[in-house]
């Protein structure tokens, strides 16, 4: 096909849409009338019900560790008080990350030209990749907040080896997985194992846009 | 003021029904997504009209927003059920209900093939079918002249490719 065949295609198309495309009046006026939820800026539920738990968790759990470690020291071990502590202040630096991208990508000026629009939404949308990162510190945390000082006076070393075993394996994953959870790890089998399911879709899609959006930033 | 501003959008919108269409039509194939995404555009563009800046067309305008839109649109999954006040009605339709596939099949297959390149791509090849020019093409997207006539050549290429290959044409 020759490229004014293309055209003149195109124009035939033009003038089929000139001669029977309408605008529904009515309801074009509703859209500047009502409160008319918008399917791209409006937060998923699921993303305001994360936000709620996560702020539910984060709050009660802070109480209940404050309380402890102020009121009965004596009766909680210091592991489970520092490995809750940890827990809770990661998850709360994660909860303001989510919430200040979140933010930003409802900020963006669409009427911007669009590759600016789309990389600087694609990066916001895989940067959620930092909340992950930033959560998978959590780790080591999990592994030790049943520990008490009992357990090292008590038991025999070949008791021990087990739980610090676990924990130090933990320990050496979570720099790794901190450091090498990125963009440029998206093929790796580990990386689609961790980030397989609908969920993670959205992010995977946004790091396929900035691929492609490198072909055009050349001169 | 606000009836003034809503009477311009109506006019506005009216104008550049078919530029709206095409841009749809480009990323979405399904009837019930298409019909999503031209109230999302119009939604979008009314969002925004009372920032238009003059010193760019209104096409420029539009055609920046509504491609932003229909591209993150068209990676977004369907959240229709999201919605808590959707407008049912189609906003821009066809009053001939005659699909275009079977009117041109010839037309059926550029659609079809637009719809299978790359989004950026895709936005380029409908802005050059249009008839806009490298600079405004640019402008609307953001990228340089040489990029876009590189880019063109390309596609039409591709597109050329794809025609040939069928043999009932």
């Amino acid at each position: 096909m020759k490229e004014t065949e293309l055209t003149a295609l195109w124009k035939a198309y033009d003038q089929k849409l000139e001669e029977h495309l309408q605008v529904n009046r009515q309801h074009a006026a509703d859209i500047t009338r009502l409160k008319v939820q918008s399917a791209l800026s409006s937060m998923k539920p699921s993303k305001i019900f994360t936000l709620f738990i996560g702020l539910i968790w984060v709050s009660l759990g802070s109480t209940v560790v404050f309380n402890l470690a102020v009121y009965a020291p004596d009766k909680v071990s210091i592991f489970f008080l520092l490995s809750a502590g940890f827990q809770l202040i990661l998850t709360a630096i994660a909860l303001v990350v989510y919430l200040y991208q979140l933010i930003l990508i409802r900020q963006v000026d669409i009427s911007e030209p669009v590759l600016a629009v789309q990389e600087r939404l694609a990066r916001l949308r895989s940067s959620t990749l930092q909340v992950t990162r930033i959560l998978f510190l959590q780790l080591p945390a999990w592994t030790t907040f049943f520990w008490s000082e009992s357990m090292f006076e008590h038991n025999h070393t070949s008791l021990l080896i087990l739980p610090v075993a676990i924990t130090l394996i933990f320990t050496a994953a979570t720099p790794w997985l901190f450091f090498n959870i990125k963009y440029e790890n998206r093929d790796k089998w580990w990386f689609r194992f961790i980030f397989s399911g609908k969920e993670w879709d959205p992010i995977l899609q946004a790091m396929e846009m900035l691929e492609q959006l490198k072909g055009y930033q050349k001169t | 003021m606000a009836e003034k501003d809503e009477e311009r959008f109506l006019a506005v919108i009216a104008a550049h029904k078919r530029l709206i269409y095409k841009v749809a039509n480009s990323y979405c194939k399904d009837d019930e997504d298409r019909k999503d995404l031209i109230q999302e555009i119009i939604l979008q563009l009314w969002r925004s009209f009372s920032r238009y800046d003059p010193q760019y067309q209104l096409s420029t305008w539009i055609y920046r927003i509504a491609l932003n839109v229909a591209i993150s649109f068209y990676r977004k999954e369907r959240r229709k059920q999201d919605l808590h006040q959707p407008i049912p009605e189609t906003l821009i339709y066809l009053k001939d209900d005659t699909p275009l596939d079977q009117t041109n099949v010839r037309l059926n297959y550029l659609q079809r093939f637009i719809r299978e390149l790359k989004e950026i791509d895709r936005a380029i090849i409908l802005l050059y079918l249009e008839g806009s020019n490298q600079q405004e093409i640019g402008q609307i997207l953001g990228i340089s002249t040489t990029n876009v006539s590189t880019k063109v050549s390309r596609i039409k290429q591709q597109l050329q490719q794809k025609f040939s290959k069928i043999k009932t044409l």
